[in-house]
């Protein structure tokens, strides 16, 4: 015992971590991973070992950021935090991310006492929320639930927004269809005060096209051929019976105590654990149900004895199917072998066989439940896995819109129009934040700059090709042109829409670079109704909660980072 | 190998980390990475955290955190202030032993070589500091620092009650040095809420304080990927768990707790259970299976809606639960059990023994029980009524990263705790002892719990004090600052006429700081008026006679730096001068000081006083070291500040203050206890004592031998 005793290692101890060099090439190296997988045209990552094992192409924060070794306890700090986000709400991980590396470095470079700089941006953080959350803000539009378009726009900005599901225009419009059809039929019908959403499944089938995918009401178990060859021809009626077990059904005594049992010889309590499950099968045919279905295992004497009678049998159905299946048949998990109330049976409309791809499956179609199954289609596993990612990312973002029924901008415009807003806020009246956080004009103008630089750094991370990156000087949206049209002399003739797809390019819109110093504006806070109907066909859009959270925590993180004085690091 | 232990050695190692810790002291302090050895990482300003995760390997350095963890784990506050208070000590101490060699001790040592006598030296000092910590200290702190101290009690009733303006300044402040500036105004103000949220009668909050420090991990939520604004507090208890079995029930619902499975077992621990048939094994299976039903259909015939369960409970009893609606959660730590009944008053349930259909005695109503959804993880929200004074609620804790997370529920725990020593009585041993007086009488031990006033006995004896010089200074301070009411002999009658004197002292609670501020030089001229008298006739009188002074003290501290209505603390303490009796006053509690080194400042200037007119050498150079390095706190808190709240600036305002008795305006709001920071002082002192008695560090292979209970047992 003694000898394993150690000593422990004293830590080592490091001041001012942000001014080492180390710290800032990692950062900056973590930095350029981020900013080039961001964005429809973002490129892609391969993640591998280098010693065999599964190999990952992706362009996801979620895939990214647990795949990535980082070692610098300031990095992990802020890789923490953006998976922490990511797992909250799926969507903006990488937005996160480079929003919190460019607010750092843009501070950095400033060098003012650390103390003024996280006062500041707290302030202009919460000018960004109460703007984001105002009735007047510019870069909000309203969802209407009556209407699918706008949620539409939303899955495929999303599903456009993953190249590594490396989908055709033609796929994305179908994929998100489905995915939209998912979420409406989790939707129950008499809604009271609350709503409680239903549960959707995805079901994974490799090697089919994409258009292939499908959506069903109810919920499909993967059955072995050679099993299926054993359930019956289903009879035709319009109801059947169904009980759900969640005890093992395999004849094991459980739980017999603490103490010791003993069995005096030439008992067989085999013997007597069947004679109690067959006493059980007799009372399920009894009650007339129709399929039986157990999480465990089902003993193979009462397999057959049920399947003698008529009575379907499906065992080893998993504990992750089982809250799906007790709610679409609106059974309750039976956990006694002795008796059963018949009002833990439940019910389901109809039930059938099907086959897809190379697979069988048992199909429960449910009487009026919020269940339904998503058969995925993908050419290979790694683009499967990143489609099955960003097909939850959707559902999860409508989820959230139905909290909070708005939509932000997408397409980088919300964050030039952010900027644009916080510029124009703190030149017009700094008044407030200036007698808030006791600093002077000029701190409020440089930090109240980097902020906005990083915000604009974002959109502008949207650009990979090396293409003109623009502003409007009326609304603050943003707009690219491609690369290779560098001669031309008049941009606007090359814009056609801006990157949300809402305003289109008309002469007097007054233009400036990205990232190149203009004259603070008011972009125009209120919406064009008319502009926003028409255009709601192809506008690009960001889930509402998930990025005004992933703003906060980006800023919150930021300031952390910036406060840091010391770090120490335990060796052990 | 033996390395000699030097004071030198062990400022060294002290200003090391003074460098870390001065990083993160106060309002302007800033955050320290620490990593785990398992990866994670954790945001702390907290010292003692901090001091730990150092690991350091210097033998010194591991006392100085050793002597830092001990008094944390009194206090719960004050590792960096510890660190860099230790460090100005031993600055102090350099600076002298290095200019007079060896001036004021005696010759014998003259014989032994440098370093030994060195040690002879210091063995000195450590014993003047530890004379200076039992008879200076306690006395300067009872005489001159009392009269500035503040209360948290608002004083308008009888009733100690929490006064929310002072809590709020005092969590304010300490949630300053303790989380990020960003943060400590949110956190401040949401464990105000809770506090006042948490309490079922303004008067009943030491209890409240005491379960909430006791059961702080039930009581709270950590929630990551969630911005910190965030943060809230929710009605009731949530349990870190989801619902086995969940049936929604509407209007009040009545529970059982449960420690064991309902279902029963073939054997229990201990006994056999014989099978000698398959009947046998057939009927027993069906008897269990029935007895289960029936008990949890006689829990449904007593209207039992929710089981809350410290066992997992088998498939059995979960199915049955759920067919007659009641809901189970299941596995609940013993912790979690104990503090439900610690709320509800409630017993666990335990089984009928036959299966006669009696009464479930043991059932309580809660309001609501239902499933509570954060950040996608299911937790069970219940809505406990309360029998006890503690009227449950939780704090959801948000944050980015766990770190920061687990920081603030750290702060938070260590404010509860704060909280819990600041609203105790801390007893001083003040002892007024003459050190070359021979006739030792046995102590007589007053304890003097703030409200109840004990007569003193008195002891006569010779006339022989060292301290009359300063007995008389204080009669002219107290004559000066006319605060002081003292009355002669005749203790009962005075005390009512004292009483009688206080309404038109005690001041309205004013909303804002500004008609405070004018207030209070009125508020001392009403005083002026009233007191004089009173004063001229007793203090007379007790000047005249033999060398045995009783007073009796009431007096009225109204200076008030902070904002907000804080009310004057009535500080009653018996206190004897004579020469030979022993006197325990105390710090009473609830008793603050407004933040930014007012306490350091203070005791500074009264110890300085007291070092001016000490005719003992050592005495007067201990406290002169002492004072001088207190000032070392405020310096480093207000290092980075600018123009008119730079250190010597306020230091220069505060004495002048001081001289011509008038309120110290202190620049910060914010207020902290006088018990932790008095705590920290000797604390400090203990710790330097310990360093300075020490010469020779040897390291050695193998762990020192203990010495084994037996030996001990033999030889008592």
């Amino acid at each position: 015992m003694m000898s394993r005793v150690e000593a422990k290692k004293p830590s080592s101890c490091e001041s001012e971590p942000l001014t080492s060099e180390r710290v800032r090439v990692t950062l900056s190296v973590l930095k350029g991973v981020m900013t080039s997988c961001y964005g429809p045209a973002g490129r892609l990552k391969q993640l591998h070992n280098g010693r065999g094992g599964s190999v990952r192409t992706t362009s996801q924060s979620a895939a990214l950021l647990t795949g990535l070794p980082v070692s610098h306890p300031v990095l992990k700090i802020l890789v923490a935090s953006v998976q922490n986000h990511v797992s909250c709400f799926s969507d903006c991980g990488l937005f996160t991310a480079i929003l919190c590396c460019n607010l750092v470095e843009n501070v950095q470079r400033i060098g003012l006492p650390p103390t003024t700089v996280i006062k500041l941006n707290k302030h202009l953080l919460s000018l960004c929320t109460s703007y984001l959350t105002s009735e007047a803000c510019g870069c909000r539009i309203p969802v209407d639930f009556s209407c699918t378009q706008i949620l539409l726009c939303l899955v495929r900005s999303i599903l456009t927004s993953k190249p590594a599901c490396m989908l055709t225009r033609k796929e994305i419009d179908h994929v998100s269809t489905l995915i939209l059809r998912v979420f409406l039929l989790t939707i129950p019908e008499n809604a009271k005060d609350r709503i409680i959403l239903g549960k959707s499944v995805i079901i994974p089938l490799k090697g089919q096209r994409v258009t292939d995918s499908t959506v069903l009401p109810g919920i499909l178990i993967e059955i072995p051929e050679v099993q299926l060859m054993k359930i019956l021809p289903i009879k035709k009626s319009d109801s059947f019976k169904v009980a759900l077990f969640c005890a093992s059904l395999s004849g094991d005594l459980s739980d017999t105590g603490e103490g010791t049992l003993v069995v005096s010889y030439r008992v067989s309590l085999e013997n007597a654990v069947l004679d109690q499950l067959l006493n059980l099968g007799r009372q399920l045919v009894s009650d007339h149900v129709d399929l039986v279905m157990c999480q465990k295992v089902i003993h193979p004497s009462l397999k057959q004895f049920l399947r003698t009678h008529g009575v379907t049998a499906i065992d080893r159905v998993g504990v992750a199917l089982m809250e799906p299946l007790s709610k679409a048949t609106g059974t309750q998990p039976i956990g006694s072998l002795a008796s059963i109330s018949p009002s833990s049976y439940g019910s389901v409309k109809d039930l059938g066989t099907a086959k897809f791809g190379s697979k069988r499956f048992f199909h429960l179609i449910p009487n009026e439940a919020t269940v339904c199954s998503l058969l995925l289609c993908s050419r290979n596993d790694t683009a499967w896995d990143e489609l099955k990612l960003t097909s939850q990312t959707a559902l999860h973002a409508l989820q959230l819109t139905i909290r909070e029924p708005c939509v932000l901008l997408g397409g980088g415009c919300t964050e030039t129009h952010m900027a644009a807003y916080i510029r124009h806020k703190t030149r017009s009246e700094p008044e407030s934040i200036l007698q808030d956080s006791a600093c002077t004009q000029t701190e409020l103008q440089l930090i109240s700059e980097a902020f906005c630089g990083a915000l604009e750094s974002v959109a502008g991370s949207l650009e990979h090709d090396g293409g003109e990156m623009l502003t409007d000087g009326t609304y603050g949206h943003f707009w690219s042109v491609q690369a290779d049209s560098s001669s031309v002399v008049n941009w606007p003739d090359l814009l056609s829409r801006c990157g949300c797809g809402l305003h289109s390019c008309r002469g007097e819109l007054g233009w400036s670079f990205l990232r190149s110093p203009c004259p603070p504006f008011s972009p125009v806070t209120c919406l064009p109704p008319h502009e926003a109907a028409g255009a709601a066909n192809n506008l690009t859009l960001d889930c509402f909660t998930a990025k005004l959270s992933g703003l906060q925590v980006a800023v919150e993180t930021a300031n952390l980072i910036l406060d840091l004085s010391y770090v120490i690091e335990d060796k052990n | 190998m033996a390395a000699a232990c030097s004071l030198k050695a062990a400022l060294q190692v002290a200003k090391v980390l003074e460098t870390i810790m001065s990083c993160c002291l106060g309002p302007e302090g800033r955050q320290v990475l620490c990593t785990k050895p398992t990866g994670e990482v954790l945001l702390s300003r907290d010292g003692g955290r901090l001091l730990k995760a150092l690991h350091l390997e210097h033998p010194l350095a591991r006392m100085m955190v050793a002597c830092v963890s001990s008094h944390l784990r009194k206090t719960g506050d004050g590792a960096k202030t510890f660190i860099i208070f230790l460090c100005h000590l031993l600055r102090g101490l350099h600076a002298i032993t290095d200019k007079e060699k060896d001036s004021f001790f005696s010759e014998n040592i003259q014989t032994h070589g440098k370093h030994w006598k060195n040690c002879c030296q210091w063995k000195f000092i450590s014993q003047a500091l530890l004379t200076f910590q039992t008879q200076v200290l306690d006395y300067v702190v009872d005489h001159y620092l009392s009269r500035h101290f503040l209360s948290i009690f608002s004083s308008s009733t009888k009733e100690r009650t929490l006064c929310r303006n002072s809590l709020e300044m005092l969590l304010e402040a300490y949630f300053c040095g303790r989380v990020g500036r960003n943060n400590h105004k949110f956190i401040s103000q949401l464990t105000c809420d809770y506090f006042f949220k948490g309490m079922a009668c303004e008067s009943a909050f030491e209890e409240v304080f005491e379960l909430v420090d006791d059961c702080f991990v039930e009581l709270k939520v950590g929630v990551t990927g969630l911005p910190v604004s965030e943060s809230r507090i929710v009605a009731g208890l949530v349990l870190h768990r989801d619902f086995s079995v969940y049936c929604p029930a509407d209007g009040d619902v009545r529970i059982v707790i449960v420690t064991e499975t309902l279902q029963p077992l073939f054997s229990t621990s201990g006994s056999e259970f014989i099978l000698n048939s398959e009947a046998q094994f057939q009927t027993s299976q069906f008897w269990i299976t029935e007895r289960t039903k029936g008990i949890m259909k006689h829990l449904q015939s007593q209207d039992v809606k929710l089981l809350l369960s410290s066992v997992k409970q088998p498939d059995l009893v979960i199915y049955y639960a759920g067919l007659n609606g009641i809901s189970v959660v299941e596995c609940l730590s013993s912790e979690e059990v104990s503090l439900i009944q610690k709320i509800i008053g409630l017993a666990p349930f335990v089984l009928p023994q036959a299966s006669s259909q009696h009464e479930v005695s043991s059932t309580a109503l809660v309001e609501f029980c239902k499933p509570l959804i954060l950040r996608s993880k299911r937790y069970v929200h219940l809505g406990l009524i309360s029998t006890c004074s503690f009227v449950p609620h939780c704090i959801v804790l948000c944050g980015p990263v766990q770190g920061l997370v687990e920081q603030h529920s750290d702060a938070l725990h260590g404010a509860f705790k704060m909280l819990r020593q600041l609203f105790k009585d801390l007893d001083l041993n003040y002892m007024t002892q003459a050190s070359d007086q021979n006739c030792t009488s046995g102590p007589l031990i007053y304890k003097n719990s703030g409200e109840s006033n004990q007569l003193p006995e008195i002891v006569n004896g010779s006339i022989q004090r060292p301290y009359q010089g300063t007995v008389v200074k204080n009669k002219d301070e107290l004559a000066k600052s006319q605060t002081y009411l003292k009355v002669y002999s005749n203790l009962v009658v005075p005390n009512i006429e004292l009483e009688t004197h206080t309404p038109c002292s005690t001041l309205e609670v004013t909303p804002t700081d500004e008609t405070l501020r004018c207030l209070s030089p009125n508020k001392a001229m009403i005083i002026d008026d009233h007191e004089p008298r009173i004063e001229s006739n007793s203090a007379n009188s007790a000047t005249k006679n033999t060398g045995i002074d009783i007073y009796y003290e009431n007096l009225q501290v109204t200076k008030i730096a902070g904002k907000g209505g804080m009310l004057p603390v009535r500080c009653m303490s018996l206190e004897m001068s004579t020469s030979l009796s022993y006197c325990f006053s105390s710090i009473p509690a609830g008793c603050v000081l407004p933040v930014g080194g007012s306490f350091e400042i203070l005791l500074h200037y009264y110890l300085l006083n007291y070092a001016k007119n000490c005719q003992q050498s050592e005495e007067a150079m201990v406290s002169m070291i002492i004072a001088n390095a207190l000032l070392g706190i405020p310096q480093s808190l207000y290092k980075s500040k600018k123009g008119n709240y730079r250190f010597p600036q306020i230091y220069v305002r505060a004495l002048s203050a001081l001289q011509t008795n008038q309120p110290i305006i202190s620049s910060q709001t914010g207020l902290e206890s006088v018990a932790g920071k008095y705590q920290l002082l000797t604390s400090v002192l203990q710790c330097l004592t310990k360093i300075l008695t020490l010469d020779l560090v040897i390291s050695i292979k193998r762990q020192p031998r203990e010495i084994s209970d037996q030996d001990s047992e033999e030889e008592l």
